[in-house]
């Protein structure tokens, strides 16, 4: 059954690596002499001990990872990095509830980036860089992270891939997961050192630099200003993050091949990117009419703006340069049908991601003409390959799991006190991992007026959502427990 | 080491497994989507799903820094065709399965080179040969050959009547005995064995001796009263068995039955006289003992179905039938079979896995063999100038656990090895292991 020495091992194996993380914050304080410094060495002594309570509980395991196994921890890895996670937030007395601490630190590491802080300037340095570093690590996913810097799994490190993959089928750039996995990290490195240097040369200061450039890699969300990049001010920096989470949004495989093998015909022969490019191109003219027509903003500015929340709400970023809640409420509805989209699978995005919609179109289209010919044998095709009707039916399975979760949340946030409008969009905003809602949950607001149930629930939904439904829901089936 | 694979039949995926789990880079090929899944998501491999024969499907898997390119689909033509394709598009090594015995021949080896092949693999025939080895032998389980025969490797199951059983073997071994005992399998567990160790009843020991001493080997193991093999029955004609009639010694007599008329009629065509076609149904009792069966001393069953194989074994057994020999493609039962004292199981995949394995082991390794009971491997090396192992005697030179020196050949003479012995550079060293721990032991000899 389930192997448990096993998942303790690389349980604690994880702990370590989330130590690591904190110690490179704690010299941030120390660095600026700042107020959080005690309470990272405590979260590194709790994070530590734990890492090494579990490595001596997984002494002697025996070296197998069945696909149980591989689902039990990579849900498990995500809850209890957030566990320790939220230790430097709520031991340095800056979010002193357990719950805020918990939501802000699980919407960092699904790179959600709703936040329930409301002056978030006034938070030290150590703890904004950590802040960035939650999503940037929950970008790629914090098991495949590990599988590029440690050979610890094995064999089972496919079946954990699998788990924490998104997308309906899974690209490898190499055959071995492991060397998929450094070049992938490679990738994104680079996405995101490029973008420090760039908005570096807009002006922006290196500290702001690194930790937007961390989140937008991630399509995380979480900004250093509590107006988000409105802050700034600054066309140039909008045009840069807007480019950067355009970039991120695409999947990363097609990256590798563009950026490292020079392959620009994989790229733009590959369905998933043309859904992708023309939803966001669709989405961004219909916006720029619409307030070209009903706001007082020019042409250039009205384009900037529509880009840049259509490709933030798209790539579920959750950056905002304006309040979308002052404009039309057309375009209200319009940015959550945005959020249901996503960008493309195996990249950092959350959402439905556009492979699915490819396939569901196409599905329904075949309908329509199955019923003029009812003896045609129809495939559905996406980049030249027909998908198998397996593929097919997990995405419908997908797609029916996701509107129900979406249409129970609503109702369970809306029992807990919450408004129509603000459950609605909670609901799609966590669960596809985005970050603003709308009204009083919308951009220039934070969530922290939600009820602490609610808060929990948005969270479980960040999480569910993160790791495509299947994964976390599969550990409360009953038959997932059972012996047989 | 970067292999592509085409074609995941059951040569292929068994070979991608054992590769990938030696932390190879495996690509495998094929047009079947459906195949490939399940492997993709269980295993640390890539799958391209794409006709091997086609020039883009190739290119798409990245055959142009292909260190090998292995062609195991069905047909033989197909395969010839993927690995010509292959080499020219940059794979540095290629290995085809063929149906055809022509193509071994040694004169064409150079034509098909020239092509762009460069191996080719007969699975048929590797399994015809271990099949007339194990009737050679009738009182053996495994047989195998070191260098020509200087070092023979034995397989045989302990009944009531060995001489050697529950001593513990550092005692036998003061007696200072022609032969090493490299492997012990017991149930479904196999052991590399050491002095402490004992042999009880019923398990199979691997013993590697020189071969004047087989018949001594015989005698402690209480063969003696086996009978030689002078006729054998075949079931099942099929490819397995007429390249069986072909290797079988002129002395032993030759019996196929097989059920299908139209392909007895086929048989007469390529078999040699002395062989006898029977056209019947391999299970009826009556039939077989009509033909004989009970002065036949090697049944052999070669049909298409696994399960049909073992039951057949086990009446012919019953007959009185010493040797009985199985086809069995199912790799689950091949440890079932083995407990139901079948003699010797065949199973074409191993044999072609382990032949292709073999084909890529970067040391001077000419024989890889897979123990198909007993789960180890068995290797032979050429021993470089300054390798780990010569610099002192076997027992201090800190060899791994389950891995065990059964001989070595030097200047063309079997020499036994003890814990004293120093190897030398230029010795062929015969090496046993468990699992696929090949690579492993390989840095001592290079």
């Amino acid at each position: 059954m389930i192997n448990i020495k096993m998942i303790a091992r690389i349980m604690g194996s994880l702990f370590f690596i989330e130590a690591g993380f904190l110690i490179l914050c704690s010299f941030l304080a120390i660095y600026y002499k700042e107020s959080d410094l005690s309470a990272f060495l405590t979260s590194i002594a709790i994070t530590t001990g734990a890492g090494i309570i579990a490595s001596l509980a997984g002494k002697n395991a025996e070296k197998k990872i069945s696909r149980r196994d591989g689902y039990v921890i990579v849900t498990f890895a995500w809850v209890f990095f957030s566990l320790f996670g939220m230790l430097p937030f709520y031991l340095s007395g800056y979010i002193p509830s357990i719950t805020d601490a918990f939501f802000e630190t699980m919407s960092g590491f699904t790179t959600t980036g709703a936040s329930i802080l409301n002056n978030i300037e006034s938070l030290p340095h150590g703890l904004l860089f950590w802040r960035s570093m939650t999503q940037w690590i929950g970008g790629l996913g914090i098991v495949f992270f590990t599988i590029a810097v440690l050979p610890i799994f094995g064999v089972g490190s496919v079946q954990l891939f699998a788990a924490e993959a998104t997308g309906p089928t899974h690209d490898k750039v190499h055959p071995r997961i492991g060397v998929t996995a450094k070049w992938i990290w490679t990738i994104y490195l680079g996405l995101t050192l490029t973008e420090i240097i760039l908005l570096i040369a807009g002006g922006m200061d290196f500290f702001d630099s690194v930790c937007h450039s961390l989140t937008t890699a991630a399509t995380g969300g979480y900004s250093t200003k509590q107006s988000s990049i409105a802050f700034f001010n600054s066309p140039y920096i909008e045009y840069v993050i807007t480019l950067f989470m355009f970039l991120s949004g695409i999947n990363f495989t097609l990256l590798y091949l563009l950026f490292l093998k020079g392959n620009f015909k994989r790229l733009f022969q590959n369905t998933e990117f043309h859904w992708y490019l023309g939803t966001v191109g669709f989405f961004t003219l219909f916006t720029t009419i619409t307030l070209i027509c009903t706001s007082p903003f020019g042409i250039e500015e009205s384009f900037r703006k529509a880009i840049f929340q259509v490709v933030s709400l798209q790539t579920t970023t959750g950056f905002i340069s304006a309040d979308y809640m002052t404009w039309v409420p057309v375009l209200w509805s319009l940015m959550c049908i945005i959020m249901f989209f996503g960008a493309c699978a195996g990249s950092t995005t959350g959402g439905m991601k556009c492979i699915r919609i490819a396939i569901m179109s196409r599905v329904a289209k075949n309908e329509f003409k199955h019923i003029i010919h009812p003896n045609a044998v129809l495939p559905v095709r996406i980049n030249r390959q027909v998908i198998s009707s397996t593929t097919k039916s997990a995405v419908l399975a997908f797609t029916f799991l996701y509107i129900a979760i979406v249409f129970i949340g609503w109702i369970v946030l809306m029992i807990f006190g919450v408004g129509f409008e603000e459950a609605y969009s909670v609901v799609i905003s966590s669960l596809g991992n985005v970050g603003p809602g709308i009204g009083k949950c919308g951009p220039s607001h934070s969530w922290s007026g939600l009820p602490d149930a609610a808060k929990w629930v948005s969270a479980l939904l960040m999480l569910v959502g993160r790791l495509e439904l299947f994964t976390v829901l599969l550990l409360f089936t009953p038959g997932f427990w059972k012996k047989h | 080491m970067k292999i592509i694979i085409a074609g995941a039949g059951a040569v292929g995926t068994h070979l991608a497994k054992l590769l990938s789990d030696e932390k190879q880079d495996i690509i495998l090929m094929d047009e079947d989507e459906e195949k490939l899944s399940k492997l993709d998501s269980n295993f640390d491999l890539m799958t391209v799903n794409a006709s091997p024969t086609s020039i883009s499907g190739l290119k798409n898997a990245g055959v142009a820094g292909a260190d090998l390119f292995i062609g195991v689909m069905p047909e033989e033509s197909r395969n010839m065709t993927a690995c010509m394709l292959a080499t020219n598009m940059g794979a540095k090594k290629t290995v085809a399965r063929i149906d055809n015995y022509e193509y071994l021949l040694p004169k064409h080896k150079e034509f098909f080179s020239q092509l762009g092949v460069h191996s080719l693999i007969y699975p048929e025939m590797l399994a015809a040969k271990d099949i007339v080895d194990a009737i050679k032998m009738s009182w053996i389980r495994q047989w195998w050959e070191f260098c020509g025969g200087a070092l023979v490797l034995i397989g045989t199951k302990m009944r009531e009547t060995a001489e050697i059983l529950n001593v513990p073997l550092h005692e036998l071994g003061g007696r200072n005995i022609p032969f090493h005992i490299v492997a012990i399998k017991r149930g479904n567990e196999t052991i590399i064995p050491r002095g402490d160790d004992t042999i009880k009843l019923h398990d199979i020991v691997y013993f590697t001796t020189t071969k004047k001493y087989i018949p001594y080997i015989r005698k402690i193991a209480g063969k003696e009263t086996y009978p030689d093999v002078r006729n054998v029955m075949i079931m099942g004609g099929s490819r397995i068995a007429v390249r069986t009639t072909q290797y079988v010694p002129d002395y032993m007599q030759v019996k196929i039955i097989e059920n299908d008329i139209n392909r007895c009629n086929r048989l007469t065509e390529v078999v040699d006289d002395k062989v006898m076609i029977i056209n019947g149904d391999g299970r009826d009792m009556d039939l077989l003992m009509e033909e004989g069966l009970k002065n036949t001393e090697a049944f052999v069953a070669l049909t298409d179905n696994s399960e049909t194989n073992i039951l057949a074994c086990l009446a012919a057994k019953r007959m009185g039938v010493t040797k009985t020999v199985a086809e069995v493609e199912n790799i689950d039962y091949i440890s079932m079979a083995e407990s139901l004292d079948i003699g010797t199981v065949i199973n074409k995949k191993m044999i072609a896995a382990s032949h292709i394995y073999q084909m890529m082991l970067d040391a001077d390794v000419s024989n890889v063999k897979c123990l198909t009971f007993a789960n180890a491997d068995v290797a032979e090396f050429t021993v470089k100038n300054g390798s780990r192992i010569t610099k002192c005697a076997v027992k201090d030179a800190g060899l791994p656990k389950g891995a065990t020196i059964g001989g070595l050949i030097r200047n063309g003479d079997g020499i036994l090895v003890t814990g004293n012995t120093v190897i030398q550079p230029n010795d062929h060293v015969v090496v046993f292991c468990l699992g696929m721990m090949i690579k492993k032991i390989e840095k001592f000899f290079n």
